[in-house]
């Protein structure tokens, strides 16, 4: 449903993406890794607007959106979490989840308005707290992002390494809901560092290398692929 | 039930969150401030009357920066820029049109309009061309200073639109007053006119704030591209509260010319151009309420001082203004509401890092 052709984007003379193709299927929960450096983020940044490729083209649900703005994106049932957490700190938490409750496509489709349901018992955030953010532990704090793009009423969640700074048992508590709103028909992309995050929920991987494509497999082809383990994995 | 219904709908939006001053004592307090204004004329001279008008009126145009600013994150230096406009285009306009009744209305919403429009086509290219935030104060003080030259040089005959003279740096005089009909608005009747406009200003701008736009504005002030990936065309948003910014200043000017029936190109220069900052910063940029207080305190500050013979009003305003950034980073009024009311405000925090 989400497709990238030949991206390209260079800052000054550095080639952050090289000709990557990347295809996300409907429903496919689909995890990119790769060392630092490998342009994960950037690509996150093409694939969501914030960024325009120098070259290539995005398709989301056979339309092309390589010239569409951010919100435009958002607008068509696209949602993303950024790698710091950027849930408004300095608002309450309620003002959180109501900003992009009004955009609503969840009132639209019934499926996104349960997912968001699902995740918001899951997550144990009250919607309705008039506390402020920040004085949410930090765990917290990064599902309340989820949980404002999920009030958004997204098709497909795109992710930038959502259990960073995570003890391992959220992480896992983490890994559980995001498959469980898979199952409930979530397309997830995650850009991870946490390998045992992408063995858990993966089922399809991307491995980025210096800008480039390097493997694309099931999370057990990858982890048995030596040069993706030499890489990446850190092991001979 | 319907009425009741939408009624109570509007006092639950205008008592939302968005703004201090929430609480039944508050409520009792401004109805007794409400009835001391409104009761002026029994216990005031119409000259002290003008005065009091004279300190409100100011009020809309500081509301504007008040949302653009304190709501929306986005500084104007030139928000005078856009008084000028609507002062100077009423003034051509009604006194053009001396022979109607009508002319002062068409004059008002002319100039309302062309203030509007000006603040759309800049707002536009700021907005639109995603000129960074801190970039937005220094074009918007370059405009006023722009507008300020232009009219300054429009001495002479041949500067005349109809038979209204621009007048160069003497400016523009013997504007007409407001009328409705037959009914002119001088003494008195000027007074309540101006009070009613700048209720109406307020309650209109607490109604925006609390409503959902209200909510998207502080998203955005707090984090731009976050809200942008949410859905949000911000540029949109934020054209839309500039535009609504110049609107209200536009208000302020038009009150100011059916005022005194005179504007000069000084008040649309930098003196006048950073006073609405110090309005704002110093009653507390993140609440209407907190702004139109201290611009009406400020107002009767500067306008006392200056009667007094004092040469000093901008000084002491400009030290008031460093004061308040140093000692109250929220602004006087809002850092007193905090700690008079026990509940910590969401969004009040966010402003003393910033």
């Amino acid at each position: 449903m989400w497709r990238a052709q030949q991206l390209r984007k260079k800052f000054g003379g550095i080639v952050a993406i090289d000709n990557i193709d990347l295809a996300v299927k409907r429903q496919e929960l689909h995890c990119i890794i790769g060392p630092n450096g490998a342009g994960k983020s950037t690509l996150f940044s093409l694939l969501c607007g914030i960024y325009r490729p120098d070259d290539g083209r995005i398709f989301f649900e056979e339309k092309e959106i390589t010239a569409a703005p951010a919100f435009r994106r958002v607008q068509q049932g696209l949602g993303m979490t950024f790698q710091t957490n950027r849930a408004y700190h300095d608002l309450s938490i309620r003002q959180n989840l109501e900003v992009p409750m009004k955009i609503s496509r969840t009132r639209e489709s019934g499926g996104a308005a349960e997912r968001f349901r699902y995740a918001l018992d899951l997550f144990q955030i009250d919607g309705q707290n008039d506390g402020i953010a920040r004085e949410l532990p930090h765990h917290k704090l990064q599902w309340l992002e989820i949980l404002m793009v999920l009030a958004a009423g997204p098709e497909v969640l795109l992710l930038d390494e959502p259990t960073a700074g995570m003890s391992p048992e959220e992480t896992m508590q983490t890994a559980r809901v995001l498959q469980h709103l898979n199952g409930m028909g979530l397309t997830i992309v995650v850009v991870e560092h946490d390998i045992a995050f992408v063995r858990e929920v993966a089922q399809a991987v991307t491995v980025l290398h210096q800008g480039r494509v390097f493997a694309q497999g099931t999370i057990d082809e990858i982890t048995a692929h030596d040069d993706v383990r030499r890489i990446y994995l850190g092991r001979a | 039930m319907t009425a009741s219904h939408t009624m109570r709908g509007f006092i639950g939006l205008i008592n939302g969150s968005a703004d201090i001053g929430r609480s039944r004592l508050f409520w009792s307090f401004a109805a007794v401030v409400l009835a001391g204004f409104l009761l002026v004329p029994a216990w005031m001279s119409e000259f002290g009357a003008y005065n009091i008008a004279y300190y409100l009126l100011n009020i809309p145009l500081a509301l504007g920066l008040c949302l653009l600013w304190g709501y929306c994150g986005v500084l104007s230096f030139g928000q005078v820029a856009y008084f000028g406009i609507a002062g100077y285009l009423y003034g051509v306009t009604a006194g053009n049109l001396v022979a109607s009744s009508l002319g002062p209305l068409i004059g008002s919403v002319g100039g309302l309009a062309g203030a509007a429009l000006i603040g759309l086509i800049f707002g536009y290219f700021v907005f639109f061309a995603r000129v960074q935030n801190w970039i937005v104060p220094i074009l918007t003080l370059v405009f006023t200073l722009l507008l300020e030259t232009f009219l300054g040089q429009t001495a002479g005959y041949q500067w005349r639109v109809g038979n209204v003279q621009l007048g160069g740096y003497n400016g523009m005089t013997a504007i007409p007053s407001f009328q409705i009909g037959g009914f002119v608005f001088v003494g008195y009747a000027f007074y309540y006119y101006a009070l009613a406009v700048v209720l109406v200003c307020y309650l209109a701008c607490r109604l925006l704030v609390n409503s959902h736009r209200g909510k998207v504005m502080l998203a955005i002030r707090e984090d731009p591209l976050r809200t942008e990936l949410l859905g949000y065309d911000i540029r949109a948003h934020q054209l839309l509260i500039f535009v609504l910014s110049t609107v209200l200043a536009g208000v302020s000017g038009l009150l100011y010319v059916q005022w005194g029936n005179y504007i000069t190109p000084s008040q649309v220069g930098l003196l006048q151009a950073a006073l609405p900052v110090i309005w704002v910063a110093v009653g507390g940029r993140q609440s209407l309420l907190a702004v139109m207080v201290s611009t009406y305190l400020l107002n009767w500050l500067s306008y006392a001082l200056s009667t007094t013979g004092n040469q000093y009003a901008p000084v002491i305003m400009g030290v008031l203004l460093v004061a308040v950034m140093v000692f109250f980073p929220n602004g006087i009024i809002v850092t007193l509401s905090n700690l008079l009311s026990p509940r910590r405000r969401a969004g009040s925090a966010a402003m003393a890092k910033k």
